[in-house]
């Protein structure tokens, strides 16, 4: 039976890097540099955290969860905890959640648009995480 | 990045001087901030093609942030002069609606929290004009506490009123291509090549023949390359064309659009369909009359009235005053500037040209007048961009004045 991680913690965090450094392929990842900090609201236990994802020449080169004030990223985007983490789980997809209201960008949104498929390949990549949420 | 403008070319456009004439006369003013809305500041200001509601937010200092439809965002990135990072999208999606993206923009990036806000909005005869609506308005308001609004589309107007060298050759450009659909027309109609004709068929031959020596679109709102034939030429100043098959006996109107770098090409020529009747010749003699004694007419210094009276009095004198209508002129400058004259608002009727408007040189506008006898089924109108110079004018479209008979 695989290990179950909690969401979020810092078991999950280097589980998650582990993952994501050995199935993203530079080339897949179309060699792109970008950072992306998503904002989670109202965490079950009432905080608010934050996971930061920078690749550099299409390479994971930076991933972290923490509290706070999250580094400064090219993309910001911010949630409720809930929807969030449905979209870690694989349950809603980030485009929906945007389109719906869900979930609010601030960043270049011409860019974010051809970044969106990435984005999906590493929330792909999350969700195979045994995880309580 | 296909962008292109070449110190070296005769086109070329100082486009950051532009700004920086913006940023001058918004500190001049007290302004912290523009947004641009209207296509012709957007024009004027990204040397580029924008169709779409757009935002142009012009910071006190350093590049201008333009946000448009996600749709057309990156083509816009392509063909503007900006920096791709700033050519932005708005998009139905959380944080990046139109009024989000401008307030995130605004708070967050530029770092104001309070101060004026220069934007654009007003009255206007033509649909694309591009003023901000109400609900704009009291939304950026609702986003922006601590900000006021300020209508202060007078700012651009009056910088882009006096038309610098490039946009002049532009122009010249425009109105060289223009001819060579005037001349394509005139080929296609002769020796009976009218017979069987359409008016939507001429357009696309002028179309055509424009297209290949340059011009991108006939980019005129109110009906590309606008055509009347017969009774048609009568109906007034917005003729887009019909299926209407020309008919012997008919005066015909040409009125060609193209557009070269932004710079509309902008020329109408008329005919008379053979055969054509002695009153027919006589109302076509007096239109070209009227037209040569207004182009000779145009200098600075003049006024819309002074020229305006100019006319009629020939038109008195030639008997056909009853009808000519009472204008020889409307604005012109790169595309969705098309309609007013002047740059303020300070005329009698608010938004409408001021009849006192005085003209300087290095303006341009376009000598447009509209002859029709609704009960003979005749019309003419001739139109043809002049800029002005001391002691006169150009006309830049080269297309001989004059109203042929061809058969």
């Amino acid at each position: 039976m695989s290990e179950m991680y909690t969401y979020l913690d810092a078991a999950w965090t280097v589980e998650a890097r582990k993952r994501l450094e050995a199935a993203l392929d530079p080339e897949k990842m179309n060699g792109i540099t970008t950072s992306m900090a998503d904002i989670y609201e109202a965490c079950p236990d009432g905080k608010s955290r934050w996971l930061f994802v920078q690749c550099e020449g299409g390479k994971l080169a930076r991933f972290d969860v923490g509290e706070g004030e999250p580094p400064e990223a090219e993309f910001r985007i911010v949630g409720s905890y809930a929807t969030l983490a449905a979209i870690s789980k694989g349950e809603l997809g980030s485009q929906k959640a945007l389109m719906t209201g869900r979930l609010k960008l601030k960043g270049n949104m011409a860019k974010a648009l051809r970044l969106a498929p990435l984005a999906d390949r590493i929330n792909k990549v999350l969700s195979t995480i045994p995880s309580n949420y | 990045m296909s962008y292109e403008n070449l110190p070296s070319s005769p086109c070329f456009i100082d486009n950051r001087a532009r700004v920086v004439a913006i940023q001058s006369s918004m500190k001049a003013r007290g302004l912290d901030l523009y947004i641009g809305s209207r296509p012709r500041t957007l024009s004027w200001v990204l040397d580029a093609f924008v169709p779409w509601r757009s935002y142009l937010v012009i910071p006190a200092k350093g590049d201008p942030i333009v946000f448009t439809f996600i749709v057309d965002s990156t083509r816009l990135a392509d063909e503007t002069w900006l920096p791709q990072d700033n050519v932005r999208a708005y998009a139905p999606m959380g944080g990046q609606d139109q009024v989000s993206a401008l307030q995130s923009c605004i708070q967050d990036e530029l770092g104001l929290s309070k101060g004026r806000i220069g934007v654009e909005t007003g009255l206007s005869v033509y649909t694309p004009e591009g003023n901000l609506t109400k609900y704009e308005w009291d939304a950026l308001e609702a986003a922006l506490p601590g900000f006021e609004l300020v209508n202060s589309h007078e700012l651009v107007d009056e910088l882009q009123i006096i038309k610098d060298a490039g946009t002049v050759a532009r122009f010249r450009e425009a109105s060289r291509i223009v001819d060579e659909g005037q001349k394509a027309a005139r080929v296609a109609l002769e020796d009976g090549g009218w017979k069987g004709m359409t008016e939507t068929e001429i357009a696309g031959i002028g179309a055509l023949a424009m297209r290949r020596a340059g011009s991108v679109s006939e980019w005129n709102f109110a009906g590309l390359n606008e055509i009347s034939s017969g009774y048609r030429t009568a109906l007034g100043a917005c003729t887009p064309p019909t299926t209407r098959v020309f008919e012997a006996g008919d005066p015909l109107m040409l009125d060609f659009h193209s557009l070269f770098k932004l710079a509309m090409g902008d020329h109408s020529h008329n005919y008379l369909i053979g055969p054509a009747t002695k009153a027919q010749r006589r109302h076509a003699d007096n239109f070209v009359d009227l037209v040569a004694t207004v182009l000779a007419a145009y200098r600075p210094g003049r006024t819309p009235s002074d020229m305006a009276s100019l006319m009629m009095d020939r038109a008195e004198a030639l008997h056909c005053a009853d009808f000519c209508y009472p204008g020889c002129e409307h604005g012109i400058g790169l595309w969705g500037d098309e309609w007013r004259i002047g740059a303020r608002n300070d005329g009698p009727f608010p938004y409408w040209t001021d009849p006192d408007h005085v003209y300087a040189k290095g303006e341009m506008l376009i000598c447009a007048m509209q002859y029709a006898s609704p009960d003979e089924k005749i019309g003419f109108r001739y139109e043809n961009p002049i800029v002005l110079f001391e002691g006169g004018c150009e006309a830049l479209s080269k297309y001989p004045l004059a109203i042929e008979e061809i058969r």
